[in-house]
């Protein structure tokens, strides 16, 4: 939508509210002065400035941290090494569940989510790429045998020994192999996360100024809101509740469990995992940053609308989730082959929040979910 | 009654209405495909909510799809230009029909008028002046032409807009000014205006001037007094509407529709005006108007057979549009909620409607249970639109049943927990969730599995 074209709608909006106004000033009250109103700008410069790009930057700077560690760890395969490696890979998956909400945008054409933490890992896949020692890492192929969860593998799942596992870097007949794939598979995680945090950039492709414009400040499906949350009420739905906690809990396999499809099956803190991206979205919908600082949030703009009473509700069923979440122990693939019933509250505790942000969010916020013509059937 | 039926009056109106709108229609197929919509809406979905009774109708495959857009787009301009006008008419009734038809999710009321106006001028003879048609065979012209077939027109903008207008007289609308107050303030980024728009107040006016926009424009429009005004009046209501919402065509098909309103002497004037303006751009002297020629103009008549038959035929018609808008009265509860007789009954703009639904499937053979994906099989359009419809529910939770069978299991019980939010009420359950799905059967009876409408149900935003 171009600025002519959204002045030219407020001429005419504004002509026909004159037309309006004028054919009813007997009216005793007369329009009210526009005094608080809410300003959405205000909120996306929140969600941009102090909670995306600071995102971005933390995945980014710990990604980097990553590589540094497998740099040292593939020149010099040692235990110490592995733990140092192993710090830095829980580290970045941390920092990913702050940044895996804002999948549109320069997410959305990098496809960052699907490069960075499609999971279970592919094990055949990968050890036939180690074994070949040709592949090429970005392709769908490989989607399962990259990313995150690939290095869960690798670096958890190798032996049940931190010696084993250093010697399969170190003595194993493809011991060059397997460190040019860590290598390799570290560096395809750097580049996509730098081509995401670089197309945010102000200084880089500055889609924030694209994110911040005011012709994007509407509630339609191409506006930043819109897309903001669209991208994260889907991600919620289909990858914290679905893809950390219903398909491993068997919601989706006909209740057959499926304790080999969680999040970090080998390191064994999945359950640890989807409690940061919980609490992230809590902290998303509040509009706090990533040191819980408050700031102006979904949460205020429905404040704004006089809906106070929804977000206060949806606050609460989301501290339910965690505190459903927070009950679950490590690893989570142990809990449920044992207590399944415990993550299937869990399960239901995140189903809760979904139906206030999908249906009751979105309805009073005017959030629309497709480019169609539409008449309010 | 005669003069409003069978009297003769200038073919002008008539003539005018046909161009106009095989122009905006042959316009909103070019858009429609350049929005890549058919791919959207009738490739890219593997299951489509059908209508009862029309299950036969399939999406024709991605270039059956082509070939029928393409069909229809001709057939636009074959009615715009009065080219083979009859068979033009004929099939472009039929393929947009045909598409309507195919997913209710994509069911606008918009499209629907435009599948009767398209029906309506199958019977008229739109095409006897200033066509091709008249062109290639000028003893089909005709200068004046039997009332009802411009009237009939006049009459079906006034029923949608009458309707439509009575729609608004509910509470929701008028005392809460519902769903306006939701719908407005996202608007609040415009500049100079922006502010308004979020206030409540602006929600009111604007919700009490559409209604009574809405129930008295067709007659300041049939009155002559009134007529500029009025459409002044269409123009701004049509246009604000177009800028503030998400309603593609449809204002602007309203806006050339309802020219039909003005004097023969308007269109007259109108098309005297194309005349020469053609003349010049083809540099050719102007075909002399008719009264020219001969001091008497040449009638059209309908024969006595087909004048009979018309009239059964638009008897029925009538009695038809004025009755279905009004079926919903036939079923207990809030229509608003079960929609039970909500579609085809000109109700626009009236809700805000948001839900979710989870699909819980349970195998007696084993007592295993699981939730669906319903991702898995809809387009986050149709996952939205069947959320908050107990008709679409039941259909697709059949559609499960047979997924389900094919892949051995062959009893499974699906129940719903289905949550709506109705106008800015908090949401809660629709569906009776303790009811088997795949025991209830289809059809047009009261739905018993739907949960009663809450009256007292808390609205999130107070009324001020």
């Amino acid at each position: 939508m171009t600025k002519t074209y959204s002045l030219v709608r407020s001429l005419v909006v504004g002509g026909m509210l004159a037309l309006v106004v004028a054919s009813c000033d007997s009216d005793p009250s007369g329009p009210e002065p526009p005094g608080e109103t809410f300003d959405r700008s205000e909120m996306l410069a929140r969600y941009g400035q102090d909670l995306i790009l600071p995102a971005y930057a933390a995945l980014q700077q710990s990604v980097a941290a990553l590589q540094a560690s497998a740099s040292a760890f593939t020149a010099e395969p040692t235990v110490a090494g592995l733990e140092a490696l192993r710090a830095q890979l829980k580290a970045a998956r941390l920092a990913w569940q702050d940044a895996n909400l804002f999948q549109f945008g320069p997410a959305e054409s990098v496809t960052l989510r699907a490069a960075l933490n499609t999971y279970p890992a592919d094990v055949d896949r990968i050890e036939a790429n180690v074994a070949s020692g040709t592949y090429t890492l970005g392709t769908l192929d490989n989607r399962a045998a990259v990313g995150f969860p690939a290095l869960d593998y690798l670096l958890h799942g190798l032996a049940a020994t931190d010696e084993e596992v250093v010697a399969a870097y170190r003595d194993a007949p493809d011991a060059a192999n397997r460190r040019a794939y860590l290598q390799d598979n570290v560096d395809f995680i750097l580049n996509a996360t730098e081509a995401t945090a670089g197309e945010w950039a102000a200084d880089g492709g500055n889609y924030i100024g694209t994110f911040l414009s005011p012709e994007n400040a509407g509630t339609d499906v191409g506006s930043s809101l819109g897309m903001l949350i669209n991208a994260f009420v889907l991600h919620y739905e289909r990858f914290i509740r679905d893809g950390k906690i219903g398909i491993p809990a068997g919601v989706r396999s006909a209740g057959v469990p499926r304790p080999t499809a969680t999040e970090a099956y080998y390191a064994g803190y999945s359950a640890e995992l989807a409690l940061a991206n919980v609490r992230a979205v809590r902290r998303l919908f509040l509009g706090n940053d990533r040191a819980d600082a408050a700031g102006t949030g979904l949460d205020d703009n429905l404040r704004a609308l006089g809906a106070g009473d929804l977000a206060d509700w949806i606050e609460a069923e989301m501290d339910e989730a965690i505190a459903a979440l927070a009950a679950l122990n490590d690893p989570l693939s142990v809990q449920i082959e044992t207590d399944n019933d415990a993550v299937l509250a869990a399960f239901t505790a995140l189903q809760d929040v979904i139906v206030l942000l999908k249906a009751d969010m979105t309805s009073i916020l005017g959030i629309t979910i497709t480019f169609q013509d539409n008449d309010g059937d | 009654m005669r003069k409003l039926l069978t009297a003769q009056t200038s073919i002008a109106p008539l003539v005018v209405f046909r161009a106009l709108f095989g122009f905006i229609m042959a316009v909103s197929v070019l858009r429609f495909v350049l929005n890549g919509w058919i791919y959207e809406l009738y490739v890219r979905p593997t299951y489509f909510f059908t209508y009862y009774g029309f299950d036969w109708v399939v999406p024709p495959g991605e270039a059956g799809l082509y070939v029928l857009f393409g069909l229809m787009g001709l057939a636009a301009l074959g009615i715009m230009l009065g080219w083979h006008y009859r068979i033009a008419s004929v099939l472009f009734f039929l393929t947009f029909t045909y598409v309507e038809l195919i997913d209710k999710t994509n069911y606008l009321n918009h499209y629907y008028f435009v599948s009767i106006i398209s029906f309506l001028l199958i019977w008229v003879p739109a095409n006897r002046a200033f066509s091709l048609d008249v062109r290639r065979h000028p003893g089909l012209r005709a200068d004046t032409v039997p009332a009802w077939t411009v009237n009939i027109f006049k009459f079906q903008l006034g029923l949608v807009y009458v309707f439509a207008g009575l729609a608004k007289l509910n509470p929701d609308w008028l005392l809460d000014a519902m769903p306006l107050r939701l719908w407005l303030p996202a608007h609040a980024h415009l500049p100079l205006v922006g502010g308004l728009l979020a206030e409540p107040l602006t929600a009111y006016l604007f919700s009490w001037a559409g209604a009574v926009y809405d129930l008295t424009i067709v007659f300041f429009l049939l009155w002559r007094r009134t007529r500029l005004p009025a459409y002044l009046a269409v123009l701004a209501f049509h246009l604000t509407t177009a800028l503030l919402f998400q309603i593609g065509m449809f204002p602007y098909i309203m806006i050339l529709s309802t020219l039909i309103f003005f004097p023969a002497s308007f269109h007259e004037a109108l098309l005297d005006r194309l005349r020469v303006l053609w003349s010049r751009i083809a540099r050719r002297p102007a075909a002399v108007p008719r009264a020219a020629v001969s001091a008497l103009p040449v009638p059209f008549r309908f024969s006595r057979r087909a004048s009979a038959a018309l009239a059964v035929l638009l008897t029925l018609h009538v009695v038809v549009q004025v009755l279905v808008p009004l079926r919903s009265v036939l079923y207990p509860g809030h229509l608003f909620w079960t929609e039970e007789g909500y579609r085809f009954s000109w109700r626009v703009m009236l809700m805000e409607k948001a839900g979710y639904a989870t699909f819980r499937v349970r195998d007696p053979a084993t007592g295993r249970q699981w939730e669906v994906a319903n991702w898995e099989y809809l387009t986050p359009n149709q996952e939205k639109m069947m959320a908050t419809q107990p008709d679409m529910i039941l259909q697709f939770a059949h559609f499960l049943e047979d997924t389900y069978r094919q892949q051995g299991l062959e009893d499974v019980e699906i129940t719903v927990e289905a949550y709506v939010t109705l106008n800015g009420r908090r949401s809660r359950l629709m569906i009776d969730p303790s009811v088997d799905l795949t025991a209830v059967e289809r059809g047009l009876r009261h739905k018993t599995w739907v949960l009663p409408f809450a009256e007292e149900q808390d609205r999130w935003i107070s009324r001020r």
